[in-house]
């Protein structure tokens, strides 16, 4: 099991009914992954669609809370400063859960000075705004990977909060950034 | 068109599960009728559209569409509601656009809207659309989209200007959640989940 396949695996093992996705090329064989074993191909499966913007995901996602089932965000960290006010005004405050998969940037194997800027104070961001974070980097196996995102799942829904995990692919069998 | 005459004439209209923008279009939609079946967003500007789609897409089709009340600001505001809306193409989506061309919670200040029509906008990216500037005119465009499959868009023209006299909607979210859910599974048990 590749570290990708373990972040698709425990999204669907933590019981969600939908996924939403912003691009990114870490997270692209997470969502490969989501969508093959969804029944699916070319980025779109019954249960896992593209969207544009990180809000909107949060938007569209965390909608489906209110009826009674679980969605999940698979992004990019660098989108939290889009995501920031619909994760804190609407499922933060409606208490709706949501499982928010994300990778790092900005971190060790990073080519790019800037994305530092965002990146870096991502994990104290959501932190400060009420949001559960769980970090996750090479120092775990992809199994664990596995168990700390089907958890971080069933504590949102058990928590009735948004989730976020961060996951650096850095050393790991992903690409960094 | 006042916003409140429209909002009255929604809210008799709707027995739908309802996603309404913040200020003073919640107020006014909870001053004419408060009900169960109304998801105020009492901030989260521009979100109305991504959460109407996200409900959209997750109750079945045997319940009513799912209406969302939006303003041209908070559209503006998140745009990218329509191509993702058009592209996911959800059967039982009907956003209601009240267009007053102006920011009307945050000193009237104009938005795009007196230049860019809003309603060929969705038109261009695979809403059924429909245009109105009276009471009357809602009521049969909104009758018309209700038979429609697919994504639908109502831009409706109404006056810039808030109704007066209408007391802030001072709810904690939260409450709002579980009337809206429960309102859900009571009354439309058989499209949500278990």
């Amino acid at each position: 099991m590749t570290y990708a396949e373990a972040v698709a695996d425990g999204i669907w093992a933590a019981g969600t009914a939908r996924v939403g996705y912003i691009p990114s090329v870490s997270v692209a064989p997470v969502v490969n992954s989501l969508v093959a074993t969804d029944g699916g191909a070319d980025g779109v499966s019954p249960r896992v669609t593209p969207l544009s913007r990180e809000e909107e995901a949060i938007g569209v996602m965390g909608a489906v809370a209110f009826t009674g089932e679980l969605g999940a965000v698979v992004m990019q960290d660098n989108g939290f400063g889009n995501a920031l006010t619909a994760l804190t005004t609407f499922t933060l405050s409606y208490h709706l859960p949501l499982l928010v998969f994300a990778n790092t940037r900005g971190s060790l194997g990073e080519y790019n000075s800037m994305i530092h800027s965002i990146s870096q104070p991502v994990p104290a961001l959501l932190r400060t705004a009420g949001l559960p974070v769980v970090e996750l980097d090479r120092r775990s196996s992809a199994e664990d990977w596995r168990d700390t995102v089907k958890e971080a799942g069933v504590h949102a829904v058990m928590t009735y909060r948004p989730v976020v995990v961060l996951g650096s692919f850095w050393n790991t069998d992903g690409k960094a950034a | 068109m006042k916003r409140i005459e429209a909002l009255q004439a929604l809210a008799d209209l709707t027995g739908h599960p309802v996603v309404v923008t913040c200020a003073a279009t919640s107020r006014e939609l909870a001053s004419v009728k408060d009900s169960d079946n109304h998801l105020y967003l009492l901030d989260a500007m521009g979100l109305v559209g991504s959460v109407a789609t996200g409900l959209a897409l997750s109750l079945d089709t045997s319940a009513p569409k799912v209406v969302g009340i939006e303003g041209d600001g908070s559209l503006l505001m998140n745009p990218n509601v329509l191509p993702t809306g058009g592209y996911l193409a959800p059967d039982n989506l009907l956003l209601v656009l009240l267009d007053n061309g102006v920011y009307g919670s945050t000193g009237d200040l104009p938005t795009y809207s007196s230049r860019i029509d809003l309603g060929r906008l969705a038109a261009a990216v695979g809403w059924t659309t429909r245009s109105t500037a009276t009471v009357d005119g809602l009521k049969t465009a909104f009758g018309e989209l209700l038979t429609v499959r697919g994504p639908a868009f109502l831009h409706a023209r109404i006056e810039a200007g808030n109704a007066q006299g209408i007391e802030k909607l001072l709810i904690d979210p939260v409450t709002i959640t579980d009337r809206f859910t429960r309102w859900l599974r009571e009354v439309h048990a058989s499209a949500v989940a278990a």
